[in-house]
């Protein structure tokens, strides 16, 4: 490993790396690639083949790739051809964010946000001090409070109402991070719980529990069904009312007020997604030598200690990219929303309803609108900005390092 | 930690797990109970039928089983999610090994690129991919879906596998090393055994996508019904007159039987210790 280098190392390494490298270019990159060039089209129902006869087509369309020939018969319609300007199918989802007053709005709302980031920067800084004047959670209270003050000091409701007038984009995206918000840290949370408590041997019933708090991702083939029971317990005669009519309560249309259904929705996902954690991070936990847990007890470490300085910094490269991944698969949700709500409830037709995230967004447009080529600009903005976010966390949480470093 | 608690927290521990077990396990309890029930209702509004089988048949299980072609269906899904499983293990981990053990040109950049492009929407990328299949030759086959999920469990596996393996003491192979081992031979004899947990979880991880997938296998199986996944296979019973909800149920809960065998069989390797006294 370290001494031997040259051609026979890069032999070994494209061996061990190769197929999946080939794999991910495969199904991946190209499919990324395609799409890219798709939302710079106007394919849609009216125009959905390719025209072979234009260069980038004819490369990058498989239609058109010559062992696709005779496999599948070829429609008639008109051919789809690039868009005159190019970016039509962008300035029209998010042309009007870059107006002055949404620009400055937009710039307001980044302020606010302004002492959460210093504090997160000064954390960062004292963490390798060994003293330090103000401890972790002071400070982030002082930047939460920072934030909130700013916000109303400078009207920031002003400012966000000023957006949702900039089209479905905004509305849609903004959403969608409130909800991964809300529902990472829930899954996260109870997954750790979860597998800390399973990881002690002296429980009788551990399998059991196991097995049982592993149900939720065991049905996920099942999705639809589960979520449809999980619908059921929000509806007006369902579990919850019921039980509520039961002890004195009136029942409560959850699924039509905003807030209710967005919670219901955070609720049954956290239901799908926690046994994930809490599996992957009971497989972390394995990797935790027991003589570092006898040396803090003989140091006379508390359990609280032992968890914040020892295991969890012990099991953080195995557990972030769970975490990370789990964020994008979270921005990404689909089925729970459309088989709950449906992205309901809406105010109106043709606005966006109070749970319509990312993907049932997108989903709506290509398949019930067939706009291929607008989804697809749609995809590649969602992509730019997830990108972003993703190398941003992997710079702050530096998990990219391999075990030499 | 693996000191024997006191009792008190023995007690909060359990309370905690059966308020959990509660959460995780009311929900499959109706879908059970649905199960039981005959006519083509998800539902049931008599409240004690909610909490307890007040209407208990077999029949639902007895149709799905004996009429119609689950069985058949559970067997094309179990090859496709036998082999995603395997073939994303040996993929992934040896991919994981490189990057966690050898410092190569562009091994970051190659970390940051797999995670990066996970980023990309997959429901929109689908037409690409059924497309780039059809040009191959493998629509409509379990070997084309196959490849598609190994695929798509590779970016998760790889980094899954890359965090336990640098957590396991780089030493033990660098012993095996000086002992006159390569690094392919420490890799298969040292550090494989020592990730069994991580090997555990990463084979769950390709078993669970090829098992419970609706949209990918839906999509690039669209027919004939002897070739179709359990999952789709099973929605498929639906049409526009009727959704067979008691028919849904109960394969429902047929189809969960395998998964939940297979967590059992590998649960087992979620133990600690491997590693421990190596590095002295």
């Amino acid at each position: 490993m370290i001494g031997w280098s040259g051609r026979r190392k890069a032999f070994t390494v494209l061996l061990f790396v190769g197929p999946t490298l080939l794999g991910i270019l495969l199904l991946n990159v190209f499919p990324i690639l395609l799409s890219t060039y798709v939302s710079f089209t106007n394919r849609n129902k009216f125009h959905p083949n390719p025209d072979c006869s234009v260069v980038l087509t004819s490369v990058l369309d498989p239609v058109c790739w010559p062992m696709f020939q005779g496999r599948a018969g070829r429609g008639l319609a008109e051919p789809y051809s690039l868009q005159t300007p190019l970016f039509q199918n962008y300035i029209d989802l998010v042309g009007k964010l870059f107006t002055v007053e949404a620009v400055q709005a937009l710039l307001l709302i980044l302020i606010c946000f302004l002492p959460l980031m210093i504090a997160a920067l000064l954390n960062r800084y004292w963490e390798r001090k060994i003293t330090r004047p103000v401890s972790a959670s002071t400070l982030w209270l002082f930047g939460l409070g920072g934030g909130l003050l700013l916000a109303f000091a400078l009207n920031a409701n002003a400012a966000y109402q000023q957006l949702l007038t900039t089209g479905d984009f905004f509305v849609v995206v903004w959403r969608t991070i409130l909800f991964v918000v809300a529902r990472v840290p829930l899954s996260f949370g109870l997954g750790l719980v979860l597998a800390l408590i399973l990881n002690s041997s002296h429980l009788p019933g551990r399998t059991f529990f196991r097995v049982i708090l592993f149900l939720p991702w065991a049905t996920s083939s099942l999705a639809i069904l589960m979520a449809l029971v999980w619908q059921f317990f929000f509806r007006e005669q369902g579990v919850i009312n019921q039980v509520l009519r039961i002890i004195g309560f009136d029942g409560y249309a959850w699924l039509s007020d905003p807030v209710t259904a967005f919670a219901a929705i955070v609720i049954t996902d956290v239901w799908f997604s926690y046994p994930f954690f809490m599996v992957v991070i009971l497989g972390a936990l394995q990797s935790v030598p027991n003589d570092v847990y006898e040396a803090a007890d003989v140091e006379g470490a508390s359990w609280w200690t032992q968890l914040t300085r020892i295991t969890l910094p012990l099991i953080r490269p195995a557990i972030l990219p769970a975490t990370v991944l789990t964020s994008i698969t979270a921005f990404q949700m689909f089925g729970t929303a459309w088989a709950i709500t449906q992205g309901g409830p809406t105010r109106g037709a043709g606005v966006p309803g109070a749970t319509e995230f990312v993907i049932v967004y997108a989903y709506k447009q290509i398949y019930q609108s067939q706009n291929y080529g607008s989804a697809s600009a749609f995809a590649v903005i969602l992509f730019l900005f997830l990108f972003a976010a993703t190398l941003y966390s992997l710079r702050y949480t530096r998990i990219t390092k391999g075990a030499y470093e | 930690m693996n000191r024997k608690p006191s009792p008190r927290v023995m007690v909060l521990m359990y309370v905690i797990l059966i308020l959990a077990a509660l959460f995780a396990f009311y929900p499959v309890w109706f879908a059970i109970l649905a199960s039981g029930r005959l006519g083509d209702r998800l539902y049931t509004l008599n409240l004690g039928g909610m909490f307890f089988p007040t209407e208990w048949t077999w029949e639902n299980y007895r149709i799905m089983l004996v009429e119609k072609p689950l069985l058949n269906w559970i067997r094309n899904s179990l090859y496709v999610a036998i082999v995603t499983s395997i073939a994303s293990l040996l993929i992934s981990t040896s991919a994981a090994f490189a990057v966690s053990r050898f410092r190569f040109y562009g091994r970051e950049v190659m970390l940051i690129f797999l995670l990066a492009i996970q980023t990309f929407p997959g429901v929109l990328a689908l037409v690409a991919v059924a497309q780039i299949l059809t040009a191959l030759g493998l629509y409509r086959t379990h070997e084309g879906l196959i490849l598609a999920y190994t695929i798509g469990t590779l970016v998760f596996a790889t980094w899954n596998m890359k965090g336990y393996f640098d957590t396991i003491p780089i030493d033990l192979e660098e012993a095996a090393m000086i002992d006159g081992c390569g690094p392919v031979q420490s890799f298969i004899r040292i550090a494989l055994p020592l990730a069994l947990p991580a090997l555990a979880v990463t084979a769950l991880l390709g078993f669970m996508a090829g098992w419970g997938d609706f949209i990918f296998a839906s999509v690039l199986i669209p027919a004939p019904d002897s070739m179709k996944l359990a999952v789709p296979g099973l929605f498929s019973l639906a049409n526009d007159q009727s959704v067979p909800w008691g028919y849904f149920a109960a394969g429902g809960m047929i189809i969960v039987l395998p998964t939940l065998i297979v967590f059992l069989a590998l649960q087992r390797f979620l133990i600690g210790g491997l590693t421990a006294g190596g590095v002295k």
